[in-house]
């Protein structure tokens, strides 16, 4: 994978590694409160790590009166998202990263085209204080999650690890309804049967890779999971419905339900 | 003056009053080029430093209490500007903008011979001339109980509470840094712009853009590199554009790019000396544990009014 990484990245990366003495430079997007949590949950963060990329989304109409994945767009999507995660991994592993924290995946379109779609995703590489190796991921790669480092802390005290930000996609075209069948449904409550199935398949596909993505990293389960769904200028009835949390495992020495502190209920009067 | 005389509209101004004001105008010039602090402006800091006149900030009643308990004082709201025109490059004049306010807010800071500035705010007024900017530094001098004036102020942009958690975690927040990137790319084989209608990654944009956000962050980092050795990126602002070649010639693509970070001198492997508990806030807000999103968001209408 490093050898992807232009020359400058690598530049930078160098800068990076030396930045473990004191002349080097470590740069993050964490908050005050953020950059506090994850050096109190053990880790030093080493770098911002970035991966973009610019892809041009390729063109496909659903058939007007049928339910069907675009799987032309569904592929773009997830393989635009695919280049920036692997992008950013790549960057955080040439620093010597054993994780990635707060990635934050965005999706913008670019003005004078409609179909190009830019994709970033960007996060704070971290490594543990102890030079503990046990938080990578299965790969012996560095950890990605979309956890805030509030979320992290809270997930390691919960006796959790992250061990990779997981995503599902599925663009679905929603089939129109027949003008006769319209007529037929004049002054009665009617279910639309086939835009719930729509919903029902686009969602569950979105769902199932996601697991699938889980499953393949070896994780215990799915925290934080969102499911949401959104069109990038598409045409009307054309939804990407897409999920996305952080794959989990068990901490390698766990930690027991009743080890863990209850929260305290407090009550702010500031407004 | 009365109380009333306000009620009369102001006096002309008499010759002696135009007078001083156009000396005063020609003060703040000249100062500002020798790199000083403005005199009026210098009489006001130093009367706040010895005690001659209040001192003046802008952290409210809380931070206040804050600032006491953890042996600062306030001594006078501080600020800078910069008016900038971008004769020759829109992104290095950000760059340049906020590092010339970033000195001049030292030099005040130093006039009131404080040890650090507290919640500094980055500023800017929408209007003016087109192709400029102002950029204005606004925080608050404070002095740390029992120690001299600093010669090299540190610029904390964190307000007072985070500043002593930061300082309590052996964290310094020292100053601003600011990385800026731009690049022009010429897109001879017209390689960027597609016509095939399949997916596929446009290589010479997502190059592009990797190569300009690299360099700003490499440029974030030599200039925080004096100052501290990390910074705490909180802006990120990235812009790319096409510009059409016009006939028979290739397309343009710019893409800029600027980061402004808090600059920190942390020591490794030491963490905030306190007890994190986690609390529950029964207050309506949002928090991890009673959810941050919205649990409705099927009837998005007309429930602000409130009940009946």
């Amino acid at each position: 994978m490093s050898d992807q990484i232009p020359t400058h990245a690598k530049e930078r990366l160098k800068g990076l590694r030396s930045s473990q003495h004191s002349s080097g430079v470590f740069t993050s997007d964490f908050s005050v409160n953020e950059f506090l949590l994850v050096r109190k949950a053990g880790f030093e963060p080493i770098g911002l790590c970035v991966g973009t990329c610019v892809y041009h989304v390729g063109i496909q109409y659903g058939s007007w009166n049928r339910n069907q994945e675009l799987d032309v767009l569904s592929k773009a999507m997830y393989h635009a998202r695919e280049l920036a995660m692997a992008r950013m991994r790549a960057e955080a592993t040439a620093m010597g990263a054993d994780g990635i924290v707060g990635v934050k995946l965005t999706i913008k379109r670019l003005e004078w085209d409609e179909h190009l779609l830019e994709f970033i995703a960007i996060g704070t590489g971290v490594v543990h204080g102890d030079g503990h190796k046990g938080f990578r991921a299965h790969d012996g790669g560095p950890f990605t999650s979309d956890l805030s480092g509030q979320d992290f802390w809270s997930l390691l005290h919960a006796g959790y690890r992250p061990v990779e930000m997981v995503m599902g996609s599925c663009v679905y075209h929603v089939a129109h309804r027949g003008v006769l069948s319209g007529l037929g449904t004049v002054g009665r409550n009617v279910e639309l049967e086939n835009f719930t199935s729509a919903m029902y398949e686009a969602r569950e596909i979105a769902v199932e890779r996601m697991q699938f993505e889980a499953a393949a990293a070896k994780a215990e389960g799915v925290v934080g999971v969102d499911i949401h769904e959104g069109s990038h200028g598409w045409q009307t009835h054309v939804i990407e419905f897409f999920a996305i949390g952080t794959a989990v495992l068990p901490l390698d020495q766990e930690i027991a339900p009743e080890k863990i502190a209850d929260p305290i209920m407090v009550l702010s009067v500031n407004d | 003056m009365g109380l009333f005389d306000r009620f009369k509209g102001p006096p002309a101004p008499s010759k002696a009053d135009q007078e001083a004001a156009a000396r005063r105008q020609a003060d703040i010039l000249m100062s500002l080029r020798a790199g000083r602090v403005p005199t009026s402006t210098l009489e006001r800091l130093q009367g706040a430093a010895n005690g001659t006149r209040p001192w003046i900030a802008t952290l409210t009643p809380a931070e206040l209490m804050i600032t006491r308990s953890h042996g600062l004082k306030p001594i006078a709201a501080i600020s800078a500007t910069c008016w900038l025109h971008y004769g020759w490059s829109w992104t290095l004049g950000h760059a340049q903008g906020w590092e010339t306010a970033l000195t001049r807010l030292r030099e005040e800071a130093k006039a009131a011979g404080a040890n650090a500035v507290l919640d500094v705010k980055m500023r800017t007024i929408p209007v003016g001339p087109e192709d400029s900017m102002d950029f204005t530094l606004i925080g608050t001098a404070v002095k740390v109980d029992g120690l001299p004036p600093s010669a090299e102020p540190i610029i904390a942009t964190v307000p007072a509470l985070e500043f002593v958690k930061l300082l309590e975690a052996d964290v310094v927040p020292t100053g601003i840094a600011i990385g800026a990137h731009y690049e022009w790319m010429t897109d001879w084989r017209n390689a960027a712009a597609n016509v095939w209608m399949g997916n596929t990654e446009s290589r010479p944009l997502s190059n592009l853009w990797e190569t300009v956000r690299q360099r700003a962050h490499a440029d974030l980092r030599a200039h925080a590199r004096g100052q501290g050795n990390g910074v705490l990126a909180h802006l990120n602002f990235s812009q790319m554009f096409e510009r059409e070649g016009g006939e028979n010639q290739p397309k343009q693509y710019l893409a800029r790019h600027i980061v402004v970070a808090t600059t920190v001198d942390a020591r490794r492997g030491v963490p905030l000396p306190h007890d994190i508990r986690m609390v529950v806030d029964m207050h309506a807000g949002g928090t991890p544990l009673t959810g941050t999103t919205r649990h409705h968001q099927s009837y998005a209408s007309n429930d602000a009014e409130g009940a009946i």
